[in-house]
């Protein structure tokens, strides 16, 4: 098996907003030829300001969005070729918040044990033995199974929230600013946990992220994104040392000051 | 519930205090009952407050509306909320000049056009006539700090201005504050919850948690020397630019903030010391207690460097010392 788990060459995307009832659209190019391509094992960061296409790209590579151009290939195979259910097996997400990704009214136990129902378990008694090892995994006590969302903190449902995605064991996970709703103390807890999981579960991570101090604890390698376009990739050490594009030196020059 | 429990604060002309802490912790809250705007369930009791050396805890709700927006200005997190949607720029600003300080006219337009120029946009008269949607986020946070340096305040409560903004804009705005408060010589409570931004703007810091100001110091004595094991905690938290050790776990507080709903009593800190902190060798502190303040105390001597324990226990765990006989 290859060893490239997400490989995306030149993918574009455009949105066709409206402008008015008779004006007719306009389209903006949210991810304008952006190639990018991640090794098994690998954390690779996707940085840049809100609106320059991080979401727009995290989306396609979970097949969620289709691109105009460009093809995306995970594990060697492109992405337009597996069905639904293969691909959730292979990739998931984590999402920014834990508030809202998560049905307030289902149990923490079904909410984590529904990929399995989806998946087509054959086997419905081992699913409770299923969700608790998972839940027992990413750090949630088993009598939270019959409880709530609403009555876990930010950090215990964004543990949910890992628990939902790692179940059927994925090999790729897109984490989406997951710890930008959380305290500080609370995001350092789920960021060694995501580290953690990855060493053990042998997952490849994208991390997009603005918190730049996040990103160089994290990531093996950096994607810079600035309107739509990849403006820059490198190593993490390499990136923070000696960035290369312009915008990069902004962002870094604001990071070393604070 | 005591969301907030025997807070006392000072701030001074030129100075920058950061209220630090986490959510929940009642940071807001402090910040509202200063300005008198806590919601109508919420009881405020106050031995002292004031402003420039004037007592403004017995003025009435007319006088403290004079006093707020005037005297005090406010800055919110989220400036697209806290401006009207309705109103262009320059109606929103010259409302200001003419209820607080009775200038309207030509006179009016000049002052505003100065502020928003000083604020660094430019040019201003393009942005007077627009509404707030038209402007970007760093945009109407510039036009929030106009507004309220207009009435020329003495003090300036910032609840979190730079969170909802990118890092890049971010660091701007906050440029920007230093340069304005130097400029207009105000005092500037700034809240919020990224230690980057403390260490970037803060003279003082107070860490707030669970209610309590559990330590204040000097921005230097709080990076340097926590004292209190919650803010080492919080520092062991973040990854730091500079010492940034990948695949090394970072450091945590264990446990969550205990409820405060009730009638809190034991230890608010109880279950959250971590592993590393517990081992810590704390020969080279020095506390003194403070008079009159149950389980405060001062650090090396210094008078501005206060911690303050929420109980014996805590005091005794984090420090290892028996009370009655001092500091070993």
């Amino acid at each position: 098996m290859t060893d490239l788990m997400v490989e995306a060459s030149v993918v574009t995307k455009d949105y066709k907003i409206s402008r008015g009832l008779f004006r007719g659209k306009e389209v903006l190019r949210a991810v304008d030829k952006v190639s990018l391509s991640v090794n098994r094992g690998e954390t690779l960061a996707v940085v840049g300001e809100s609106g320059c296409g991080k979401t727009t790209l995290a989306k396609i590579i979970l097949g969620l969005l289709e691109p105009d151009s460009g093809t995306v290939k995970l594990c060697g195979i492109p992405i337009n070729e597996i069905s639904r259910t293969d691909l959730a097996k292979l990739v998931q997400p984590i999402f920014q918040d834990p508030y809202s990704s998560l049905n307030p009214r289902k149990t923490i136990g079904s909410i984590i044990q529904l990929p399995l129902i989806v998946q087509g378990d054959k086997n419905p008694e081992n699913w409770r033995k299923r969700v608790l090892t998972t839940m027992d995994l990413v750090g949630l006590p088993s009598r939270m199974f019959d409880q709530f969302p609403n009555q876990l903190s930010g950090g215990q449902r964004q543990r949910v929230a890992i628990a939902r995605a790692l179940i059927n064991r994925p090999k790729i996970v897109i984490c989406d600013e997951p710890t930008s709703a959380l305290d500080v103390s609370v995001q350092s807890q789920i960021l060694n946990l995501l580290n953690e999981l990855r060493r053990e579960l042998d997952l490849t991570y994208v991390l997009i992220s603005h918190n730049l101090a996040v990103v160089e604890h994290m990531a093996t390698r950096v994607a810079v994104m600035y309107f739509g376009e990849k403006v820059e990739e490198a190593e993490t050490d390499q990136l923070f040392k000696q960035p290369k594009h312009d915008y990069t030196k902004t962002l870094l020059e604001f990071y070393s000051h604070s | 519930m005591h969301a907030v429990d025997n807070i006392s604060l000072h701030v001074e002309r030129g100075e920058t205090l950061c209220i630090v802490g986490e959510s929940g912790c009642g940071k807001s809250l402090t910040s509202l009952a200063i300005m008198d705007l806590l919601p109508k369930k919420a009881i405020r009791t106050v031995d002292k407050m004031s402003l420039c050396d004037v007592n403004i805890l017995n003025f009435s709700e007319k006088q403290m509306s004079n006093v707020r927006g005037n005297k005090m200005g406010m800055i919110f997190q989220e400036p697209m909320s806290s401006l009207n949607p309705s109103f262009t720029v320059e109606n929103q600003m010259l409302e200001t000049l003419s209820r607080h300080r009775n200038i309207v006219g030509s006179e009016a337009k000049a002052l505003v056009v100065q502020m928003l120029e000083k604020v660094g946009i430019i040019p201003a008269e393009k942005r007077l006539r627009q509404y707030p949607h038209q402007l970007s986020g760093g945009l109407r946070q510039r036009v929030m700090i106009a507004m309220t340096l207009l009435c020329e305040p003495e003090l300036i409560i910032a609840d979190e201005p730079t969170t909802a903004l990118d890092v890049t804009i971010q660091a701007q705005i906050l440029k920007l504050m230093k340069d304005l408060q130097n400029d207009f010589n105000v005092g500037l409570i700034f809240i919020t919850h990224d230690l980057g931004v403390v260490a970037n703007i803060a003279d003082r810091v107070a860490v707030m948690y669970a209610g309590q100001i559990v330590e204040e110091g000097s921005v230097y004595d709080i990076f340097d020397n926590p004292s209190h094991p919650y803010t080492r905690g919080l520092l062991s938290c973040i990854p730091v630019p500079g010492k940034i050790k990948r695949g090394e776990p970072l450091g945590s507080i264990p446990g969550m903030v205990p409820s405060l709903v009730g009638n809190f009593s034991g230890c608010r800190f109880s279950g959250r010391w971590s592993d590393a902190d517990e081992k810590l060798e704390r020969a080279d502190t020095r506390l003194v207690a403070v008079l009159g303040e149950p389980n405060t105390f001062t650090v090396n001597g210094s008078e501005t460097h206060r911690v303050r324990f929420c109980c014996q226990d805590c005091l005794e765990k984090s420090y290892k010392f028996d009370t009655r006989k001092g500091n070993s």
